[in-house]
């Protein structure tokens, strides 16, 4: 099993597809998700979401996925619960009320955060992250440290939820209950943590900007990497799919 | 006591971690656990503190099964030393971290401050000093000190002298020895056999997630099969010993062929040289 957002190794026709391609995609499916606010044509892509995980394995991690971001979307459904007061009226509050449609307009965003966040999460486990950066190099033409900052932010989040387990499970052996007691308690136990992780991270960081000086980070061009990452008939089509998903979600907008 | 009773742990089900462990440490043991990288090991260690619970089989301590306690239960009989300093040091002085287990498990007051002042005062800390501004083995001092000062009866230390000069692995080393002294149960991961020949009393060999051995320390480390079903290399003293043992199967017997430490050799060795001296002048003679 993998770590949050880690590649995982495989032969699937989305392992196999062009870095830019797949990530085009999946912008432009994102694109699509906030493009619209029908229900339907939402929940529909968050079935292709969750198919597209199907076909390379990634169900679980997917499921995982659009639990966290459930969790995290209820304040905003919160927030738009309390303040969309549309439909037939469900409960009265003293600056207005809680309707059908603010329900409805809560579980919209949910569903559309759901939907867009699948597939750009997708792009991580199923594409290593050196042909990431590597291919907005060559075929982006992204200057290299723009495209390596933005991979290795991305490469440092499974390392520093694993160094947050590890202070936690250090913390957790001296005594300290991160699962008991109120907010308050769990807000000013957060604090030992922060330290130690922010230590960390500051020093993991200098690590790698000193290792990839030494490598000769600043004399690196587009055309130092001997990869190439043509596209093949399957990433046009991936990307023309994910256009007429865009067009679909306008037209949908434009229409009801 | 600590005991482990068929305990099993997987993080996967396809790749079991730990394949049925048995063994039972007695109070007041020093007791070293040594094996190759992922033998187990560390799991091992994180189950007795409760930061790992058993898929099947039993972990005891003292009777009771860890499943049954807190993990903040068991900080209070079982300290706990990381490998990495750096995960277990949260505080901004060297006080306020020695003291931060007190508070953790509700035991500040004017006894604690009172053992924090011990402590600070032998092992010779700045209590205002920045811990994260500490050299290495200064921070995995005190990471050692924030577990010493609490006293418990059962400290685990997961390779403790990693990243350490010599100098730095002897002063830990010795305060690891004097809380044993003093009648803590030590249970140490090591990896440098040195260290384990010199102060474990049981080895504990692991392999493949199992125990493959479990006997007195210098009974581990003259065992050749044992060694090399765990890729283990024997202190220098002991395998200088079984080789020459092993060269001139007269002395496979006699001292030298049983000498542990350097002493024991030095004393061997003398021994042999005087009667090769005493039989070349009765030769001679």
């Amino acid at each position: 099993m993998s770590a949050f957002l880690e590649y995982v190794p495989g032969t699937s026709p989305l392992h196999r597809m062009n870095p830019v391609a797949k990530l085009a995609a999946a912008a432009l499916f994102a694109v699509a998700c906030f493009c619209s606010s029908n229900l339907v044509f939402l929940a529909v892509l968050l079935a292709c979401g969750f198919a597209l995980a199907a076909t390379c394995g990634m169900l679980r991690p997917a499921v995982g996925l659009a639990k966290a971001v459930f969790a995290f979307s209820l304040i905003l459904t919160l927030v738009q619960i309390l303040t969309t007061p549309t439909g037939a009226v469900l409960v009265a509050l003293p600056w207005g009320y809680i309707g059908t449609g603010s329900l409805l307009a809560a579980l919209t965003t949910v569903v559309r955060l759901v939907a867009a966040a699948i597939p750009l999460f997708l792009v991580f486990y199923v594409t290593k992250m050196n042909d990431i950066t590597n291919a907005v190099v060559k075929v982006l033409h992204v200057p290299y440290k723009y495209a390596f900052t933005f991979t290795s932010t991305i490469h440092f989040i499974p390392l520093f939820m694993n160094d947050m387990k590890g202070i936690m499970e250090a913390q957790t052996a001296r005594g300290v209950e991160f699962d008991a007691g109120g907010i308050v308690r769990k807000v000013r136990l957060m604090v030992p943590l922060c330290v130690p992780l922010l230590v960390s991270s500051v020093r993991k960081t200098n690590s790698a900007a000193i290792a990839a000086e030494v490598r000769g980070f600043n004399l690196r061009t587009a055309s130092s990497g001997y990869k190439e990452y043509p596209f093949a008939a399957f990433d046009v089509a991936a990307m023309a799919a994910a256009v007429a998903l865009v067009v679909c979600a306008v037209a949908l907008g434009i229409v009801l | 006591m600590i005991e482990f009773k068929d305990v099993h742990v997987s993080y996967e089900a396809s790749a079991p971690i730990l394949k049925g462990v048995n063994f039972a440490i007695r109070d007041g043991e020093f007791v070293a656990f040594v094996g190759t990288n992922g033998a187990g090991k560390s799991t091992t260690m994180r189950l007795m503190n409760g930061l790992l619970k058993p898929d099947a089989g039993q972990v005891l301590i003292d009777g009771v099964s860890t499943a049954e306690l807190r993990t903040s239960e068991l900080a209070r009989r079982v300290g706990f030393l990381f490998q990495n300093p750096d995960r277990q040091i949260c505080c901004t002085t060297v006080r306020e971290e020695l003291l931060f287990g007190f508070r953790a498990l509700g035991q500040a007051g004017a006894e604690a401050d009172a053992r924090v002042d011990a402590i600070i005062e032998e092992f010779g800390f700045d209590p205002d000093d920045d811990p994260f501004l500490l050299n290495r083995g200064a921070r995995q001092l005190l990471a050692l000190a924030s577990i010493v000062v609490l006293a418990p009866p059962v400290v685990v230390l997961d390779e403790p002298t990693t990243g350490l000069d010599y100098r730095e692995c002897e002063k830990v080393m010795a305060i690891i020895r004097r809380i044993h002294e003093q009648g803590a149960t030590v249970i140490m991961v090591c990896h440098d056999m040195e260290v384990v020949a010199d102060y474990a009393t049981r080895c504990i060999v692991m392999s493949d997630g199992r125990v493959v051995d479990d006997a007195p320390t210098f009974e581990v480390l003259r065992n050749r099969d044992t060694l090399e079903r765990a890729s283990l290399v024997p202190p220098q003293i002991v395998d200088l010993s079984l080789e020459l043992g092993r060269a001139i199967p007269r002395l496979a017997d006699a001292p030298v062929g049983s000498a542990n430490t350097v002493d024991e050799m030095l004393a061997a060795v003398v021994e042999e040289a005087r009667g090769a001296q005493d039989e070349e002048r009765s030769v001679s003679a």
